[in-house]
């Protein structure tokens, strides 16, 4: 059953500060999150399920909000006395200034601006007539809103781009992408492996776990070894001649 | 076997000392160890550094030039080569024993070698393999580059 982040938060003693410093999210963000004026993203769920030691679903994503703290009664005493009103300064009437021109757009952005439609082969007459005036006669909030028009436009058709998880090993013996995938694969099959080892020692079974720079092995009779990286040569699927 | 492999080796085989101390121990620069076992280029340029890194490990300088010609990229241009022709490549590794087969994938740690005849792919691991044969083209770029600057 998912808890409140405050609740789990409470409960191992961690203040705001601590939990914010641990996960990396900030403050302000928690604040949120604890009252429920905002839901946690699965992103941040990861991020805070470790440092308060519980799964991910754990946590529940929307808060209930705290119940607002009960008003302090005042107590009954003699009612106030009316402020005079004589005694208030007299408020002077704002003298109307007149309404500033707009700030007209600055070169750059018209300059970006033609970069952005030339992308769609829109020239500049074609702008002009698109946006219904010269650009020199655009202003700053204009362009502004042309220029967001057009990143826009660029954006909707540009190709998803495909959610690669990789991440690289910091050392150059680490697991990587293919082997990554192969280890998967066999631990996913149950297949049992040989493995050789730099001074020519061998180990055989199936794959238990693997890290950048491990890999976990159970062999036949129920024992788990873990073989470094770096120490292994070269394995193979069992059964066949190296 | 690039240089920074064998120097991680060796680094191993000298109790797992921290580069820092290995480093104190030649009069090295800090960072310089730690810089040549990092990189994925040619690297250890400098023979003066190489020979005090040698004194440190008690080994020849000669043998720590060798490995020098055989860095990770080396290595890798020669795995995607046998990869686009589909032929058969020699690996000696570390252990003596030398594989041969045709490479099905590499990347940054390993490569899939399908033996040849009848077997399972075989995943080497880069830093087991001791030396390869090297190309013409490879051999006279390596020795280009030895004439000019670190790349």
């Amino acid at each position: 059953m998912p808890e409140d982040l405050r609740t789990l938060r409470e409960r191992k003693k961690l203040s705001l500060n601590q939990l914010a410093s641990k996960s990396g999210i900030s403050i302000a963000m928690l604040i949120e999150y604890e009252k429920g004026e905002r839901e946690i993203p699965p992103a941040d769920l990861r991020r805070l399920a470790k440092p308060l030691y519980v799964n991910e679903w754990d946590i529940n994503p929307r808060s209930a909000p705290p119940p607002s703290p009960p008003r302090p009664e005042r107590p009954a005493g003699p009612p106030r006395p009316p402020r005079p009103r004589e005694e208030q300064p007299e408020k002077l009437p704002k003298e109307k200034r007149p309404p500033r021109p707009p700030a007209p757009a600055r070169s750059t952005q018209v300059a970006h601006l033609l970069t952005l439609a030339a992308r769609f082969n829109i020239d500049r007459a074609a702008l002009e007539a698109e946006i219904g005036k010269p650009l020199e006669q655009l202003t700053l909030k204009e362009a502004r809103f042309w220029n967001g028009r057009f990143m826009r436009r660029i954006a909707e058709e540009r190709p998803p781009k495909q959610a690669v998880d990789r991440r690289r090993a910091y050392l150059p013996e680490g697991i990587d992408g293919f082997e990554l995938a192969y280890l998967q694969a066999q631990q996913e099959a149950g297949a049992l492996l040989h493995f050789t080892l730099f001074n020519g020692q061998t180990f055989e079974g199936t794959v238990a776990g693997f890290g950048p720079y491990q890999i976990t092995i159970r062999e036949s009779g129920g024992d788990e070894i873990t073989l470094n990286k770096l120490a292994i040569a070269y394995y193979r699927k069992a059964g066949g001649a190296a | 076997m690039s240089l920074g492999d064998e120097l991680r080796y060796l680094r191993a085989f000298h109790g797992g000392a921290h580069p820092q101390e290995i480093e104190a121990q030649a009069g090295l620069k800090p960072g310089t160890l730690r810089a040549i076992e990092q990189r994925y280029r040619r690297t250890g340029e400098d023979d003066e550094v190489l020979a005090k890194i040698a004194a440190v490990y008690d080994v020849p300088l000669e043998k720590l030039q060798y490995h020098r010609e055989r860095y990770r990229k080396a290595l890798s241009t020669v795995l995607q080569q046998a990869l686009e022709a589909g032929t058969t490549a020699r690996f000696e590794l570390r252990t003596g024993e030398t594989l041969s087969g045709r490479v099905r994938w590499w990347d940054l740690g390993a490569f899939g070698l399908e033996p040849e005849g009848d077997g399972p792919l075989i995943v080497v691991q880069r830093h087991a393999v001791v030396d390869w044969p090297m190309p013409d083209d490879q051999r006279r770029k390596t020795s280009e580059v030895s004439e000019t600057s670190e790349v």
